[in-house]
């Protein structure tokens, strides 16, 4: 009987121990604080990131010290907004998975991305980083034009941008998709398979730094189409919780991370330290060299002020996009149920499963008068 | 408590095995409700009621006659079995070759200690070079994963023969090729299985590492897309899948070998 209650005993204590450490803070019905003078502790919320040319501003904001992305350390504008932004880097993919579990309270992903995500977490879009337009490539060996793909096949990562680049592609120059065969492949393995002219990869999907590197390397590839055919429709962006926003903090906490973006975006705008932010951020993007790194820029195009990005946000334009996207991600499965996407501040598209919301652009706007 | 003292009832261990699986369980659900209570629209630790639908979605049959299970089943079990039956046949050799013969002992164990220190999965960029990424690609990271592990099993099963075994065998009229095959081969038999039943994990972690990256079916394949769109419900479904199939091996393996080596149960 005394092995049967040490087992218990033993039991009982994993549980307790086993379920403590994940328990997440409880969301406050607090109202949320006007940013006038910072009052009490900094709340603490994360950001999770991946290396990518618009993300890794936020690495590069920790390194000028605009954020301190360790928790309990405050950077300047993290001060000035009384917040405590913790920075957790890490690969694509987990990155989705950390949010779609509620472990963090913003992400860094693509539009298309975040769909899946909504109808679980009731989802935010308060910033755009970046458009792809030509950063996703179609790389080919020995086809000319989009109507040789016509039988072929094409590998990349299913049920990604670099699926609904191709797609999308396809419909322009009238391919119908079941032509081309379709074969799921990590990018990097992909751009490696045809770097080495493995027998079979002639046409691959991908994205920087991959692309770049494939075109290096073997000679003889050529970039069939890329995504500069569908501006503004692969969108990369900050998406944060609905239920992150309206806990205390919550605004600041939008605020500071537009403020930072945005105190980045100058430095690269302004010609005297372009070169030195574009070095800072190739360094978290793959350690790039600068040559690299601006080849890839042109791919990537950074959306630098908050006016761009608000008109962006209102434009007719991604209102159309995000249609496309979400009939692209019901016929492919991508998601089981149609997610309400809406454009507008709370009031007006409160009940969206993911909005696109100006409202902190718009107050960003205000202050950085 | 007296150390390995045994019940003295049969059925009490296996109740409390059924206990631990069972809170096991519990434990899971407890954490699911919770995380629901958080937020009701929750995936990513699916209720039975979620997990059910995984499971509909995964035995659902498309119009081509095949459901994901089945594939992805098909697919990586040909793989796992192609690969560890290809580290088994290698180890034997090169285990039992180490444990008889000293030229040999001299030549395979420096490299057999340095490969079976490397972690396939950290190489898997250097598969793709190596290999190609078909299903040699697969089958090659099972085998360099396993084989430095089983063969130095065996060749320490081998060396643990004592002399006097081998001597007597060769006073008998032996010759050194019947005595590996017909005395130590057969020593070592309980040793290899229990190798081989050890390497079923590896081997699937391996495995399924190099299917997340490449390959457009199987389990590896399937457990990362799903993620990626985080339909949990169908990863948890295909762990399950795993652990089961992981536990029968087991069992299975264990099976054969009291119907081989019943002389050596105690």
């Amino acid at each position: 009987m005394k092995n049967l209650f040490i087992l218990v005993l033993i039991v009982s204590l994993t549980f307790t121990f086993g379920c403590g450490g994940s328990t997440p803070p409880p969301a406050t019905d607090k109202p949320v604080t006007v940013q006038a003078k910072p009052v009490g502790e900094a709340q603490k919320f994360s950001l999770a990131w991946s290396e990518w040319p618009g993300w890794s501003v936020f690495g590069v904001a920790h390194e000028l010290g605009i954020l301190d992305g360790k928790e309990g350390k405050l950077g300047t504008i993290e001060k000035k907004y009384n917040v405590d932004i913790i920075l957790k880097e890490m690969e694509y993919d987990p990155c989705i998975t950390v949010y779609g579990s509620g472990q963090v309270d913003a992400v860094c992903l693509t539009n298309m991305d975040t769909l899946p995500n909504c109808l679980g977490v009731k989802s935010v879009g308060i910033l755009p980083n970046d458009t792809s337009e030509g950063g996703d490539m179609c790389i080919v060996v020995g086809i000319k034009t989009p109507a040789d793909l016509k039988g072929k096949t094409v590998y990349g990562l299913e049920k990604s941008v670099s699926q609904y680049m191709l797609v999308r592609n396809l419909e322009l120059n009238n391919i119908k998709e079941s032509e081309v065969k379709w074969v799921n492949m990590d990018p990097a393995a992909a751009a490696t398979a045809m770097q080495q002219k493995k027998p079979g990869y002639d046409a691959i999907v991908a994205w920087n730094p991959f692309c770049l590197q494939t075109l290096a390397t073997r000679t003889d590839s050529t970039v069939l189409f890329d995504s500069s055919t569908i501006p503004g429709e692969i969108i990369d962006m900050v998406i944060v919780k609905d239920s992150s926003l309206k806990k205390k903090g919550g605004k600041e906490f939008a605020l500071a991370l537009l403020d930072a973006y945005y105190q980045v975006m100058d430095r690269l705008k302004d010609p005297k330290t372009e070169d030195e932010t574009l070095k800072l951020i190739a360094e978290k993007f793959s350690n790039l060299s600068l040559e690299d790194m601006r080849k890839v820029k042109k791919g990537t195009k950074y959306i630098y002020t908050p006016e761009e990005a608000l008109k962006f946000f209102e434009s007719d334009k991604i209102k159309k996009t995000m249609e496309l996207v979400v009939d692209f991600c019901v016929s492919h499965a991508v998601v089981d149920k149609k997610p309400v996407v809406k454009f507008g501040n709370e009031k007006d598209a409160g009940d969206a499963d993911f909005r696109f919301d100006p409202t902190y652009l718009k107050e960003i706007i205000k202050t950085r008068k | 408590m007296i150390i390995r003292k045994p019940f003295q009832e049969k059925w009490k261990p296996i109740l409390i095995g059924l206990i631990s699986i069972f809170l096991m369980i519990g434990l899971y659900f407890f954490m699911s409700f919770r995380q629901h209570e958080i937020n009701p629209k929750d995936t990513t630790i699916p209720t039975i009621t979620q997990l059910m639908k995984g499971f509909s979605k995964i035995t659902a049959v498309s119009h081509r006659g095949q459901t994901w299970i089945g594939q992805d089943s098909k697919a990586t079990l040909y793989r796992l079995f192609l690969g560890i039956g290809m580290s088994v046949i290698l180890s034997l050799l090169i285990g039992l070759s180490m444990g008889c013969f000293a030229f040999l002992e001299a030549f395979l164990l420096p490299i057999n200690a340095l490969l079976a220190k490397l972690p396939p999965t950290a190489m898997l960029a250097v598969f793709f070079v190596l290999t190609g990424t078909d299903t040699t690609m697969f089958i090659a990271m099972i085998v360099f994963g396993l084989t430095p592990t089983i063969s130095q099993n065996i060749y320490l099963a081998v060396k643990q023969i004592p002399m006097e075994t081998i001597y007597k065998s060769y006073t008998l009229g032996g010759n050194s090729f019947e005595i590996v095959y017909k005395i130590i081969f057969k020593m070592v038999l309980p040793a290899i299985i229990d190798s081989i039943r050890l390497s079923i994990g590896p081997a699937m972690v391996y495995l399924i590492a190099a299917e997340m990256v490449v390959g457009d079916v199987g389990f590896g394949y399937r457990i990362r897309i799903q993620s990626r769109l985080l339909n949990m419900s169908v990863v948890y479904t295909y762990l399950a899948f795993l652990a089961f199939f992981g536990f029968f091996m087991d069992f299975l393996l264990k099976y054969i070998k009291s119907r081989l080596c019943s002389w050596q149960r105690t």
